[in-house]
Parts: C-alpha cells; sequence; structure tokens
C-alpha cells in the first residue's frame, strides 16, 4: 500500500500539483442486529480504497477511488488534479496549507479481546440476554416492550496518509458501538421511547464493561417508570441540575460546532450552517467563570480516539471556552492557515471516499468543584434532567432545545417525584452564563457527529459533569 | 471472468455452498460533487465507485455484506466466509424466499439519461447558480452541484438478471444578504435538459433579498404557509417511515394505522419511482422486483406500508417493490397537487407565518410522532394576505400526526426537492397548514 501512496502524491505532483495528500483507508465492520427479541441478518462491511486531495492554483481537487492498482490510482491523482484545475477559474480567495509539523509515525490500538474471538452468535445472545431482561422487567410493571432494537457494531479503521510536504502517518484504531432504541407502552399512558449510544476505541473488552443486561434491564425500569409516573413538568422560571449526558450534548453542540473555523468561514453554509461566531471572536465572553469546554482526541478508550489527524498533524487537547470565554476554534491546515495559525489537529474523514474537515473528537466541560449532593442542598425549588429524546440546534448554533425523558422535581434539596419532558428552549450564551455550580464528577457517552456534504457520521463522545443552572426558564 | 459477470457467479456459488437463497447486486457509480462557498468553489470531488452487496440466507439464517468489487478469488472468499457466518447467526423471525423472476421490466426505466461529467461543464452551472443569485441581490452564496451516472447489475436465486442506469444532477442553493438574511433554493432533476441552476439560484437570491433584517418572531399558534423545502422535509419523514421495518422497531407515528384517517383528505402521498426521466426512477428493487407505484396516503387514508418481501411475509401482504434487504425504503415520492397558485394560498391567509425552509428535525417520540424542527433562511409574517416583514429564530415544535390532519389547503404549482436534509427526492406543493405551534428561546 505504501507504493501506491507514493504513487498518487508523486504523480499528483508531477502532473503541477502544489500539494498533493494521498490517504488509504480500510473500515471493517461486523453488525449484529436484534429487532424485537429476533436477530435481523448479520452484516460485514467493508470499505476500502484510496483519496487524493491536490492543491492547483489556489483550488482544492479530491478524487477517490476503490481501485487498488496503480493505473486506478494514477487515474485519481489526475482526476483531484483536473478537478481542482476546473475550479481554479472561479477562485478568489486562493486556499493554502499551514506550516504544521507533521507526523512520521505508526499509531496502533490494542484489543486486549479481539474482535474475532467473540462469534455473532455470542454477540446475539448478549442482545437476546439483554433484550429479555427488558421485557421482563418492564413486565413486572404491567409495561409492554412493543418495539425494541439493538445493535452492536465492531470495526477496524486502518489508515495511511502521506503529503507532499512530508507527513506519513499510520494508525489502527478498533472501535465497538453499541445502540438502542426502546418503546415501552401501556394502555392507559401511551408510550415513552429512549434511544441512545455507547461506544469507545480498543477490543470486545470495551462491551464487556458496558454490562448490557443489566444496564437494558434498568433503561426498561426506567422508563416503565416514567410513564407509569412521571407528572407534568413545571415551567417558567427555576433552578435546573442537568446530568452528565445532558451536559456533552450541550457542550457538542453549542461550543463544539460554533467554534469550527471551517463553519467561521462560510464553507459550510448550505449544509450544517454557520456559527453565530466570528473570526474576531476569540475573548468572547459566551458563559459563566465556571464554563471550561475542551475537545481532546487523544483520551484513551474513547469513541473519538486519535493521536494524528487526517493530514498528519499531531492530536492534542483543545480548550474551547475557558472561563466562560472564548479560547479557540478548532483548525484543520487549510483553516489555520487563512487565519494565522498553526492547525490543531483536527481533520478527520470518515472513510476513503471522504475528505478531511474540520470535526470534533471528544468534547466535554471540565468538572468543577461540587458533589452531586451539594449542587441538589442549594436548590429550594427546581428540576433534575437525567437524560433527554428530542433535541436540535438552529444552524448558527445559538437557539437550541433540549426535551428531558428521565427527570424529576427537586424540592428542598431533595429529589423528588418524576416530570415528564421539561423542556430547555435557550440561547447558547443564556444557557451557559446560567451555570452557577460545576460537579466534580465526569461521564462520557458516544455520538456519531454528522457534517460534511456528501455526510460524514464520525465517532465522537461528548461528556461532562452535572451541571446546576440558575434561573432558567422552563418551556419553549 | 467480465464484471456484469460477477453477480450471477456470486449466486451459484452462493447456493451450491448451502445457502437457500442468494442476492447479488454490483454498483458502478462515477460522481462528481463541488460544493461552493463565499461565491467560489470550496472543493470539487470525484467519486469512482464499484462495489458488491452480497445477500444470502440459510432458511431463517442470513448475512449481508458489502465489499469493493476486486478478484474472483477474493469475491469467493467473500461467500465463503458468508455462508460460515449465516450458517453461525440465530434464526430470525420469519423466512421468506426470494420473489420468484424471471420479471418483466419497463426499457424505459432500464436506460439511464446522459449526464456529463466532465469538470469544466459543471463548474459552468455553479457560476450560473452564483450569478443568478448574485443578481438578486445576494452578497455571497453557498450550495453543492451534484452529477451522478451509475449502474447496477443484479443476479437473485429467484432468477433475476437485470441491470439499469441511472444519470442524475442536482444543486442546492444558498444565498446570503446579510448574516442572518438568507434564502435556499434546488434544482433536482434525471436529466440535463430539465436542470436548471440558474432558476434555483435565482429563486434562493429573491428569498434572502425579501428576508431582509428579520426581527425577532414571536411564538405562538398561527396558520403556516410551507414553502415546497419545508413540506418536502416533513413528507419525506412520512414516505420514509411508512417503512414496514421501521414501523416494527417503534420508529414509526404510522403504526396500527392502516385504514385509518391520518391526514386531510386534500392529501395524497405516492412513492412512484415509475417517472422515467425523475430524480429517483428506477426499473426494480434490491430483490429484482419491478417498482410500481405505491399510494402510501389517499384522501388522507394510510393505504398501507412500504414492503420488501420479508416484511411482506411478515404483514401477510405481497412486497411493492421498496427492497432495501433489511429495510424497506421510498424511491420517489409524489405529492398530488392542489387546486391553487401559490398566491391564492397566501391571500387567504388572515394572520400567519410563512416557512421557507427547515433543518434539525428530531422526534421525542417516533411512535407518537412529537418532534421539532428549525425554520432556517426566510421566514415571513403574513398579515392581511399580504407577505409583511421577514422574521427569525423560531421553531416548529408539533406533532406530525397533528400537521397531517391541519393541511388546510395544497398548491398546483409543485417542485422537485432533494438536498442535504431532504433525502429522498421528492415532489410537493406549498401547503397551508392551520394551528402550527412555533415555539422560541425563553432566555
Amino acid at each position: 500500500m505504501e507504493d501506491l501512496i507514493e504513487l498518487a502524491v508523486n504523480y499528483a505532483e508531477s502532473l503541477g500539483a502544489k500539494y498533493a495528500e494521498a490517504r488509504f483507508q480500510r473500515d471493517i465492520q461486523e453488525t449484529v442486529i436484534l429487532k424485537n427479541g429476533f436477530p435481523e441478518a448479520a452484516v460485514l462491511e467493508e470499505k476500502k480504497g484510496i483519496s487524493v486531495r491536490v492543491l492547483v492554483d489556489g483550488a482544492l481537487g479530491f478524487a477517490s477511488t476503490d481501485g487498488l492498482t496503480r493505473r486506478d490510482v494514477k487515474a485519481a491523482s489526475s482526476r483531484a488534479f483536473k478537478m481542482a484545475r476546473a475550479s481554479a477559474r472561479i477562485m478568489h480567495e486562493k486556499v493554502s496549507m499551514d506550516d504544521s509539523s507533521l507526523g512520521n509515525v505508526k499509531v496502533e490500538v490494542k484489543q486486549r479481546i479481539g474482535f474475532d474471538s467473540i462469534d455473532i452468535e455470542s454477540r446475539t445472545s448478549l442482545l437476546k440476554e439483554a433484550y429479555k431482561r427488558a421485557v421482563e422487567e418492564a413486565t413486572e410493571r404491567n409495561v409492554k416492550v412493543p418495539a425494541c432494537s439493538m445493535t452492536i457494531d465492531t470495526w477496524m479503521t486502518e489508515k495511511l496518509v502521506a503529503s507532499s510536504d512530508g507527513a506519513y502517518v499510520y494508525s489502527l484504531i478498533p472501535r465497538a458501538a453499541f445502540s438502542m432504541l426502546m418503546t415501552a407502552f401501556h394502555p392507559q399512558k401511551g408510550s415513552v421511547q429512549r434511544f441512545f449510544d455507547l461506544g469507545g476505541s480498543g477490543g470486545w473488552e470495551i462491551v464487556e464493561r458496558w454490562r448490557l443486561p443489566s444496564l437494558i434491564e434498568k433503561e426498561a425500569e426506567t422508563l416503565s417508570e416514567i410513564l407509569l409516573s412521571a407528572g407534568k413538568s413545571p415551567s417558567g422560571k427555576t433552578d435546573v441540575i442537568l446530568g452528565p449526558e445532558l451536559v456533552g450534548l450541550i457542550c457538542h453542540e453549542s461550543s463544539g460546532h460554533p467554534g469550527e473555523a471551517d463553519r467561521i468561514l462560510g464553507r459550510e453554509a448550505a449544509q450544517a450552517g454557520e456559527t453565530y461566531l466570528n473570526r474576531d471572536s476569540i475573548g468572547l465572553r459566551v458563559g459563566s467563570r465556571l464554563v471550561n469546554v475542551v475537545d481532546d482526541p487523544t483520551l484513551d478508550g474513547s469513541f473519538g480516539f486519535y493521536l494524528y489527524d487526517d493530514e498528519g498533524v499531531k492530536a492534542r487537547k483543545r480548550t474551547l471556552i475557558k472561563e466562560g470565554v472564548i479560547n479557540e476554534f478548532l483548525h484543520n491546515r487549510e483553516t489555520a492557515s487563512v487565519f494565522g495559525v498553526k492547525s490543531n489537529g483536527s481533520a478527520r474523514a470518515s472513510a476513503f471516499d471522504r475528505e478531511p474537515i474540520v470535526r470534533m473528537a471528544n468534547t466535554y466541560l471540565e468538572p468543577g468543584d461540587y458533589s452531586v449532593e451539594e449542587l441538589l442542598e442549594d436548590v429550594k425549588e427546581g428540576v433534575y434532567i437525567r437524560n433527554f429524546m428530542e433535541w436540535n440546534i438552529d444552524d448558527r448554533r445559538f437557539n437550541q432545545r433540549y426535551v428531558g425523558l428521565e427527570a424529576y422535581r427537586i424540592l428542598n434539596g431533595e429529589i423528588k417525584e418524576r416530570i415528564r419532558n421539561p423542556v430547555l428552549e435557550v440561547t447558547t450564551t443564556g444557557l451557559w452564563s446560567s451555570v452557577d455550580a460545576v460537579g466534580r464528577d465526569l461521564e462520557f457517552q458516544a455520538a456519531y457527529c454528522g457534517k460534511g456534504d456528501p455526510l460524514q457520521g464520525i465517532p465522537v463522545w461528548t461528556g461532562g459533569p452535572h451541571v446546576r443552572l440558575r434561573e432558567v426558564i422552563l418551556g419553549g | 471472468m467480465k464484471k456484469d459477470e460477477a453477480p450471477s457467479y456470486i449466486v451459484d456459488l452462493a447456493l451450491r455452498r448451502g445457502a437457500t437463497d442468494a442476492v447479488a447486486n454490483l454498483h458502478d457509480r462515477q460522481h462528481i460533487m463541488i460544493r461552493f462557498s463565499n461565491n467560489e468553489v470550496t472543493i470539487s470531488k470525484f467519486y469512482d465507485e464499484s462495489t458488491v452487496d452480497i445477500f444470502l440466507m440459510i432458511k431463517r439464517r442470513r448475512a449481508a455484506t458489502t465489499i469493493p468489487f476486486s478478484s474472483t478469488r477474493s469475491l469467493e472468499k467473500t461467500v465463503e466466509k458468508l455462508i460460515k457466518i449465516a450458517r453461525m447467526t440465530p434464526p430470525s423471525e420469519l423466512y421468506a424466499p426470494l420473489p420468484e423472476g424471471p420479471f418483466s421490466y419497463d426499457p424505459k426505466l432500464l436506460r439511464g439519461s446522459k449526464v456529463s461529467l466532465n469538470p469544466d461543464r459543471l463548474v459552468g452551472y455553479v457560476e450560473e447558480a452564483i450569478n443568478a443569485a448574485l443578481k438578486e441581490g445576494a452578497k455571497k452564496v453557498a450550495g453543492t452541484l451534484n452529477a451522478v451516472v451509475e449502474r447496477n447489475v443484479l443476479a437473485t436465486s429467484g432468477n433475476v438478471h437485470a441491470s439499469q442506469e441511472r444519470g442524475a444532477l442536482d444543486i442546492s442553493v444558498r444565498a446570503f444578504t446579510s448574516e442572518i438574511s438568507s434564502g435556499h433554493f434546488v434544482s433536482v432533476s434525471g436529466d440535463e435538459d430539465r436542470f436548471d441552476p440558474s432558476e434555483a439560484g435565482r429563486i434562493a437570491g429573491e428569498i434572502a433579498a425579501a428576508a431582509s433584517n428579520p426581527k425577532p418572531g414571536e411564538p405562538g399558534r398561527f396558520t403556516a404557509l410551507l414553502g415546497p423545502l419545508v413540506f418536502a422535509d416533513l413528507i419525506s419523514q412520512v414516505g420514509i417511515l411508512s417503512s414496514a421495518f421501521l414501523v416494527d422497531i417503534g420508529q414509526s407515528f404510522l403504526a396500527d394505522k392502516v385504514g385509518s384517517q391520518v391526514a386531510c383528505e386534500k392529501l395524497s402521498l405516492i412513492d412512484d419511482p415509475t417517472v422515467a426521466g425523475s430524480y429517483g426512477a428506477r426499473a426494480f428493487d434490491d430483490e429484482g422486483v419491478p417498482t410500481r407505484r405505491n399510494v402510501i396516503i389517499e384522501r388522507g387514508v394510510l393505504k398501507g406500508y412500504l414492503h420488501n418481501s420479508m416484511t411482506a411475509k411478515k404483514y401477510g401482504v405481497e412486497t411493492t417493490g421498496n427492497a432495501g434487504l433489511i429495510s424497506p425504503h421510498p424511491w420517489n415520492l409524489i405529492v398530488e397537487p392542489g387546486e391553487k397558485s401559490f398566491e391564492d394560498l397566501l391571500a387567504e391567509i388572515d394572520r400567519g407565518i410563512y416557512v421557507t425552509n427547515d433543518w434539525y428535525l428530531r422526534y421525542q417520540n417516533y411512535r407518537t410522532g412529537d418532534f421539532s424542527t428549525i425554520p432556517r433562511d426566510g421566514i415571513f409574517l403574513i398579515r392581511g394576505g399580504s407577505i409583511e416583514s421577514s422574521v427569525r429564530e423560531l421553531r416548529i415544535s408539533d406533532n406530525m400526526l397533528r400537521i397531517l390532519r391541519n393541511i388546510r389547503d395544497l398548491s398546483r404549482t409543485r417542485r422537485w426537492i432533494r438536498w442535504w436534509e431532504v433525502e429522498v427526492p421528492t415532489l410537493t406543493p406549498y401547503a397551508v397548514i392551520d394551528d402550527l405551534n412555533f415555539t422560541k428561546s425563553t432566555m
């Protein structure tokens, strides 16, 4: 493969490209699906090929091929070159790459328990056990589970990235993921649903750590209780405590996305949108002094793990919001060049046939000093929102809505009865400015972040501690 | 072995190795995408791929794969591995043999239109769209152009040996007159003759210019006039969630509603891939069954779900030609037109909101249909039958079934819509919805 990558870069340069980068990527994925207790088809997918990205007269061209012969690769280089050259005629601001130092390394994440050692039957049995316990748990409460789909995915991502200015990075990262959509139903109470993802990098040991049967049994119990006993949510001004699952999502949506430099430049304007931030927003206060949001691809075992990005730049922790102030944007080499800074290693591509664009990895709110009990004890009347179902945010990343699923009323510092679907519909600055205490706990959950065109779904973690918001207005 | 012979070879091999049923589907696809922003090209991309989907059953045990097309030996090894996986897989709920052919297909649907993949020509389309938007007053223009030429060769153990071609073009244009004033429109076509990037740019520019200086909107229930981009997003949800597979896993508000009045009588929704030359036209599905015109909603009544052979067996009906080997899906959605013009619809609204586009639709509960989505680009207050002013920062927070029942009227003008947010090509009119709930941030 090294030969083909070298050929792709050299051939593009020989055609006249000022910059050329080639990436081989192979993703081998195995999926088992359990639908309402019965297995669907086991799915094995292999996606592999080479992409070439070139810079010609200040325009970027990209071509991919799943043919792995010298002829296919030269054709890809040639097509990328022609695409860039054709586009150059309507370029006003010429694209360039920053002068980041580039890696020449090999990164390999080891599996303690190899995926190969866990056959399809064992994977399906694990899901069946989880489903059985969920149904039993709900049935004990006279609640039905009319629909439940569960999926386990395991996959290996192998990449080799090389560029004309010296990057040469090989990586092999195994990942495992679980997702579930469960419906709980009661003839008089209606239905509630829960969807969530789990994920990490490593071997099957990740899946074992999740203890899926117990976890899903607990989810069924909680859903049943919500259905049977949750009362009307209060609205109006109140204190709110958010659980880590929601805090992580908020960090991702209203801190990570707005700080993506390609959005700031308008590159996603017709798709995922722009941002309320602009090039001069570094130093802008958007939240209270307790708010520190970071994005760190280097977290061991994380779903968004990588040590070098897909342009060959070394990954590092990025502090997006420091003490409530915008501190750093996410950059690839292209945007870094425009902003006059160095790339902070945020270029990711979801597959061989996708170009690297600015992405998050593991975005979270850094923990503070409070225990959950301490967060609660100072709340006279309030609401605790542990997780969510519905959410969205506008394409400038400023107006967002989160609808709680597992949620409770707080009275005099104690968690009281369940409430149903509290709505937090607020602006980004309104939300972060109302943070008055941050927990010392820290939890992560997995998600697939969607961006780019064609859409690139990439694995990320989102996370944080429990957080207290003072005097926010519930309801939307 | 010639490439086109691979699907039949794979199916024969799978059957010899013990499969009761097998499908092999070779896809050859060339796709150019040009992304643009700030009135220039961000990146232009050429995708050249050749993949094979293989699906096999040993009665109730099923396995599937997608791999790059490669050597005969590699394909053979994949079949062997898949047989092994299928044997190990616990049995599914049902066994439905693959539909038995041979079938006859509409020759008009087998031949794809000619679409040029010449980079200079395609960059020219982008220039046309940008210039048309700028002419209307836009300051900056962004978007995506796609040109696709593809061919698939299908073989199944049900005596299917067939191939079909497809060519398609689409452009999505978003024009800005300021950071908070924008308009969006598309041109979507199965051939070059009907592709009109200038018109997409012009309409996006017109909306952006009209949307200048928006004021924060006020929440509440309003009569809403939904433009084709928004209504296509909502209607494509109805089409997608009419998949029997999604109904089964709880991911549909149409569960248990076949035969019921789920929408206003003015709404009829059809999945029709048999319209030759349209963007989503195709002759056969992934099981080789000829596609057909399927009525999903007729005068407000849900007529049925979309099926492959497996879901059809479970529901005791015939496949509708919408396979997806695991989950059936719509190909080409069509909403029957109303009788009034856009101007007539507008004139009949005394107090309302005109929404031109939306994005980020998420459900609180798929089964009930509770959801929200965010209007973006031009949003306009309507007073006394005319557009009064431009507003911003509102959210539609409502229920799908309520919205379908509250359709007051549809326009006779329809547009084909497909873009980043609306994946299934959808021919849709303007729609007037009574009592649509709008919310906004509380702080």
